[in-house]
């Protein structure tokens, strides 16, 4: 007896259209690294990357001619020099070229804000793999549909470099997993799929093409399952009792029936204000003229969500693809475009010198990086002119962050700073100087210690103690002459010592600063003289005679008006 | 024929007078007077008492450039305590939270060192309202001290170069656009050139925690006759408070 045969499992829907509008393009690289390379080859010849790789020179990238000549990655450099004697070679830097392609992500910022990172980093061989993704919902009819979009990104690479270009394959379709996919193991360099036609698309490519790791293609292949589709014919809880969770869910990924997200190099920006340009722009006063367009655009978005901008990214895209960046910190947010103008004309003009707009600006991109909540000042109502204009006259702390953005956006932020005290007895750690931008709130009394008289401390302390030599009656005592600078000084009254001992406990409580100053070790003597001429100075003998040292040094530390 | 000479003398003399009294009309006119916002007092009796009897209303004008500079080089850290009185003193007419200004060239920053906060409280200037630019270039500091002219909550600036000064062109501009103001901006050199500065004085260091000050300069108006007066001060802040651990150690006879 035998038993009935099972009726056969209802199957899930084999094809449900993907579960978002997104269209995502997938953009693979195949020879990023070789035609990217700083290296000059040939580029018509066989070219490799070397690098050591599993105990052994390795090819890490080559160009095409090189896999034509049938060397392939990971092979050995002895293997590659017996096949192709004459091949060209050089040294692989894979953090340059993983830089590049950051620059290439910020590049393709022109098509769409959200620019994502490969989800495969490494090929089966354990090499880097170079491949961008993009999400290009609702962009791609401002370049004239996808596949012109596609093409534009292709002829622009192809410019690269005037003896090579960068290959490069690509595919769009609704999801992350079909677009990744298809751009590696289509049969055409450019293939775009229909909106909620992933599945047909994807299904005849090899199981390799939905990101498994090696070992799953491995066993895929001696399952003799060649097609996606052959894999997707099986229950999805067999394939999890066989291959764990992660195939069933690149399965999934791939047929747009789970979600994945883009994870972005860049957040997209909120407040963005970007220009094309049909020509290009190569004069700075063009430039800022088209900057000050930018800044109203962008006061325009601020304003009406009540934001102000605290930080200010300008990327300039040169007509060769090279893009500048501007950065300009804000200290108090600001929703002006003018104030925002002026920073910027400050910063261009400053670059008048070192500025190259090669053969011009082609876009212009104004982001408002970092905003916060702001009170919008109140537009007269009602009120006659006059006194209208007197109410809105900015606030004493808006003034103030006007003057200092101005001031920071041209001399830098480290230097204008303000003195914050810092609880330490060694006089030149007693305070530090820290950016505006950061000590708004920091400001307090705290620098007079009580304990200090502040007339026995100098007015003006030179950055760093400097050596001078001094003679002195008795060892222990006051100076009596002294050369600083290479002037002689005798001196006429000297007040002191005020002692000063090292922190004992700053070894202890783990200060980096303090062990990198090692004379801070020794006690200081301060002594407070004036010389023949009425100048007075701070100078100290470092170390105690006898007890710390037996010929101390003297420092010169500060000056008395 | 003599007299109808000396009538012909006198009344040439007479319109000459005529157009120079003129020619002072039209340039008053055009140039602002400056007594016409605050004024501020030194509290040394004899500069006080000197303005008293020089300018009506009495008192240094705030709205100006005033130039504070060095007898030699070796008198900067002089100067410099000559220089931040004024500006206490100019601080004490703006508001609570104004700051000063204060910026540096970097060669006067790599000479006469930075600005010390516990010290300052000793000459009347509170650390938390000190905005410093660490070491910029001339040109930089003219422009941070023009900016700073034009920003209501900055009371008053107080820039040092010690090697390189300002040309003519630049501090008649920042004169112009320190009374348009009406607030103050102090220079403090290493040496001086022609200026358009409203005071000008000249500070050297004296024994015994003195100041040699002379006043070189006074221009209120146009053609107010340049002085000179000078003299020998002994300000309370650069004393050293008679402690017993601080006791003069020798005094020497030199």
């Amino acid at each position: 007896m035998t038993a009935a045969p099972l009726p056969p499992k209802p199957q899930e829907p084999l094809l449900t259209p993907s579960l978002t509008g997104r269209r995502i393009v997938a953009l693979w690289f195949p020879h990023w690294a070789a035609e990217t390379s700083r290296a000059d080859y040939d580029a018509t010849q066989p070219f490799a990357l070397i690098d050591m790789h599993k105990n052994a020179q390795r090819l890490v990238g080559l160009n095409e001619a090189a896999g034509i000549a049938g060397l392939y990655p990971a092979m050995t450099l002895p293997d590659a020099r017996a096949l192709v004697p004459d091949v060209q070679t050089a040294m692989a830097d894979p953090q340059d070229a993983a830089a590049r392609l950051q620059k290439c992500a910020y590049w393709l910022q022109r098509y769409t804000p959200w620019i994502g990172e490969d989800t495969m980093p490494q090929t089966a061989d354990g090499l880097n793999d170079y491949g961008l993704l993009l999400d290009i919902s609702g962009c791609a009819h401002l370049f004239g549909g996808e596949r012109a979009l596609l093409e534009d990104i292709a002829t622009r690479l192809a410019a690269y470099r005037d003896d090579r270009a960068v290959t490069m394959r690509a595919a769009i379709a609704g999801s992350i997993g079909a677009a990744w996919g298809l751009a590696r193991f289509a049969a055409t360099d450019l293939s775009i799929v229909p909106e909620g036609q992933d599945a047909e698309a994807v299904l005849p490519l090899p199981p390799a093409a939905l990101r498994l790791n090696p070992q799953h293609i491995d066993l895929c292949q001696r399952l003799g399952l060649d097609t996606i589709a052959e894999l997707a014919r099986f229950p999805r809880a067999d394939l999890t009792r066989r291959f764990g969770p992660e195939p069933v869910l690149r399965l999934e990924q791939a047929l747009g029936q789970a979600g994945e997200s883009l994870n972005p190099y860049l957040p997209p920006p909120q407040f963005l204000a970007r220009k094309n340009l049909p020509q290009g722009v190569t004069q700075i006063e063009a430039l800022t003229a088209l900057i000050g367009e930018l800044c109203e655009m962008l006061v325009a978005q601020l304003q009406a969500e009540g934001q102000g901008a605290q930080r200010l990214d300008v990327a300039l895209t040169r007509s060769d693809n090279l893009v500048l960046a501007l950065a300009v910190p804000l200290a108090h947010p600001s929703a002006d475009a003018a104030h925002m103008l002026r920073l910027f004309e400050e910063r261009l003009t400053r670059l008048s010198g070192g500025f190259d707009a090669g053969f011009g600006i082609e876009g212009l991109q104004l982001v408002a990086s970092k905003t916060t909540a702001m009170t919008m000042p109140q537009e007269n109502i009602g009120l006659s002119n006059r006194l209208g204009g007197r109410l809105r006259k900015s606030t004493p702390i808006a003034a103030l962050g006007g003057l200092y953005d101005r001031l920071v956006s041209r001399l830098g932020a480290h230097v204008v700073v303000r003195p914050v005290p810092h609880a330490s007895y060694i006089p030149e750690r007693a305070v530090r100087f820290v950016s505006v931008l950061q000590a708004q709130d920091t400001a307090s009394d705290e620098l007079v210690n009580p304990l200090v008289d502040a007339a026995a401390r100098p007015l003006f302390m030179l950055c760093a103690p400097e050596p001078i030599e001094v003679i002195a009656e008795i060892p222990e005592g006051a100076p009596c002459r002294f050369r600083w600078r290479r002037v002689l000084h005798e001196v006429t009254t000297a007040y002191g010592p005020e002692r000063i001992s090292p922190e004992w406990w700053g070894g202890l409580m783990g200060e980096s600063h303090t062990g990198a100053q090692n004379h801070n070790r020794k006690t200081r003597d301060y002594y407070r003289v004036e010389d023949m001429q009425g100048h007075r100075f701070w100078l100290y003998r470092d170390g105690l005679y006898e007890r710390e040292t037996g010929n101390p040094r003297w420092f010169m530390h500060g000056v008395f008006p | 024929m003599q007299r109808a000479f000396n009538k012909s003398r006198q009344a040439k003399s007479m319109t000459r007078q005529h157009k120079l009294n003129r020619l002072h009309k039209l340039v008053a006119k055009h140039e602002p007077m400056v007594q016409r916002g605050a004024s501020i007092r030194t509290g040394f009796a004899e500069i006080d008492a000197y303005f008293d009897t020089q300018v009506s209303g009495g008192g240094i004008p705030c709205g100006g450039l005033h130039e504070v500079a060095a007898e030699s080089t070796a008198d900067m850290p002089a100067v410099l305590g000559f220089a931040h009185r004024l500006a206490a003193r100019f601080m004490a007419q703006g508001a609570d939270d104004d700051v000063l200004l204060y910026g540096q060239t970097h060669a006067a920053c790599r000479d006469g060192g930075q600005p010390y906060g516990p010290a300052l409280a000793a000459h009347g200037l509170s650390p938390p309202t000190l905005v410093y630019l660490d070491g910029v270039t001339l040109p930089d500091l003219l422009w941070a001290g023009e900016q700073a002219l034009s920003c209501a909550s900055v009371a008053c600036s107080l820039l040092t170069s010690s090697e390189s000064v300002p040309d003519f062109t630049h501090s008649r501009r920042l004169s112009l656009a320190a009374r348009a103001a009406e607030r103050p901006l102090l220079l403090a050199l290493g040496k001086t050139a022609a200026s358009a500065a409203t005071t000008r004085w000249r500070v050297a260091a004296l024994p015994q925690n003195g100041w040699q000050v002379t006043l070189e300069k006074l221009r209120l108006t146009y053609d107010t006759p340049p002085p000179s007066v000078g003299w020998s001060l002994y300000p309370a802040a650069t004393q050293i408070a008679e402690k017993p651990n601080v006791m003069p150690l020798m005094r020497r006879a030199v």
